[in-house]
C-alpha cells in the first residue's frame, strides 16, 4: 500500500511539472496570437490551457479526495476526476489537430477536407467509450501532422514538437496497458513528462536570440 | 521539400521590411531595397513605411531629399527579436504567421 501511494505521489509530481510546461506553452502561444492575430495560435493556446487545467484538476482532485475520504471512500470521486481529466485531454488533442493541420498550399491534394478529419474524430468520440483509445486515435492524427510539418520545414523546433507529441502518444499507449501491468502506469507518466520536456526545450531554444 | 507560404500577414510584411533594413546595418536601407526585399508594390511600401515610422520602429533620414534612408530604432530591434522568437515557435507547430 505504501509503495502504491508512493507511485501516486510521484505520478502527481510528474503531472504537476507537465502541467506547468503546458501553461508555459499556453502563455507563449497567447503572446504569439496577440502579436500576429493568427487564429490557429489561439486554438493551440486553448488546447494547452485545457490540457493544463485537466492536469492540475486531477492533481488537486486526487490529493484532496485521498486526504478527505481515504483510499476506500475516494474510488467514485477518483473515477469522476479521471473521466473529467480524460475528456479534457481529448478536447485538447482535438484542438491540436485543428491548430496544427497543414496549410492547403503544403499538402493541398492530401488534405482537401480537414473538416472531414475533425468530424471523423468527433464521430469516434461519440461511439467509443474508452477515453484512452480515443486519445490515442486523436493523437495519432496530431503526430502525423507533426511528421508532415517536420518533413516540410526540417527545423529543429519542429523536431522537438514532433518528439513531444510522439512521447505523449506513447504515454497513452502505455497507459492503455496499465490495467494488466501496473508498472506501465508510472512509465506512462514518465513518458508524458519527457514529451513535455521536449516541448520545453523547444520553447527555450526558440526564445534564444 | 520547399515550403510555400499561402499568404503573408501584415505583421510578417512589416517584419520582412525591418529585416531588409537590419541587413543594411549602419548604412541604412533605401525604399528600393526595402521594396525588393519585402516584395511589395510601391503603394503598399509607402503605406507600411509610414506605419513603421509612426510606430517608431524605424526612423527616416533626409525625408525631403531623394536619398531617403531608413534605420531600425531600438524599439524596432526589440520588436524584430520578439517576432523571430514567435516565428520559430509558430513554425514548430506548423502554423504560418
Amino acid at each position: 500500500m505504501q509503495a502504491e501511494l508512493g507511485i501516486v505521489r510521484l505520478d502527481l509530481l510528474f503531472e504537476t511539472i507537465s502541467g506547468i510546461i503546458a501553461l508555459m506553452i499556453t502563455y507563449y502561444a497567447t503572446k504569439a496570437y496577440r502579436l500576429t492575430g493568427q487564429k490557429r495560435l489561439s486554438d493551440l493556446s486553448t488546447g494547452f490551457l485545457v490540457l493544463s487545467a485537466g492536469m492540475f484538476g486531477r492533481v488537486v482532485g486526487t490529493l484532496y479526495f485521498i486526504t478527505q475520504y481515504g483510499e476506500a471512500g475516494s474510488n467514485l470521486i477518483i473515477s469522476i476526476v479521471t473521466i473529467a481529466y480524460g475528456m479534457s485531454r481529448i478536447m485538447a488533442y482535438i484542438l491540436f489537430v485543428i491548430s496544427t493541420r497543414p496549410t492547403k498550399t503544403h499538402f493541398e491534394q492530401e488534405f482537401q477536407n480537414n473538416t472531414g478529419v475533425s468530424m471523423l474524430l468527433m464521430a469516434t468520440y461519440l461511439v467509443d467509450t474508452s477515453l484512452e483509445v480515443i486519445a490515442i486515435l486523436v493523437l495519432v492524427v496530431v503526430v502525423l501532422q507533426a511528421v508532415l510539418n517536420y518533413m516540410s520545414t526540417r527545423s529543429k523546433f519542429a523536431r522537438y514538437v514532433l518528439v513531444g507529441f510522439f512521447l505523449l502518444l506513447l504515454s497513452h499507449i502505455l497507459m492503455a496497458g496499465a490495467e494488466t501491468s501496473p508498472g506501465l502506469y508510472l512509465l506512462s507518466q514518465g513518458t508524458q513528462l519527457l514529451g513535455f520536456s521536449s516541448m520545453l526545450v523547444m520553447l527555450i531554444q526558440a526564445g534564444r536570440d | 521539400m520547399s515550403r510555400k507560404r499561402a499568404y503573408r500577414s501584415k505583421m510578417r510584411i512589416l517584419a520582412d521590411m525591418m529585416r531588409a533594413i537590419q541587413r543594411e546595418g549602419d548604412e541604412g536601407a533605401g525604399p528600393t531595397k526595402i521594396l525588393y526585399a519585402a516584395n511589395l508594390s510601391h503603394d503598399r511600401l509607402t503605406q507600411y513605411i509610414d506605419e513603421l515610422v509612426e510606430k517608431e520602429l524605424i526612423i527616416e533620414e533626409e525625408p525631403v531629399s531623394n536619398n531617403r534612408t531608413y534605420f531600425l530604432t531600438e524599439k524596432g530591434r526589440d520588436f524584430l527579436r520578439e517576432f523571430i522568437r514567435i516565428e520559430r515557435f509558430s513554425e514548430a507547430f506548423g502554423i504560418d504567421i
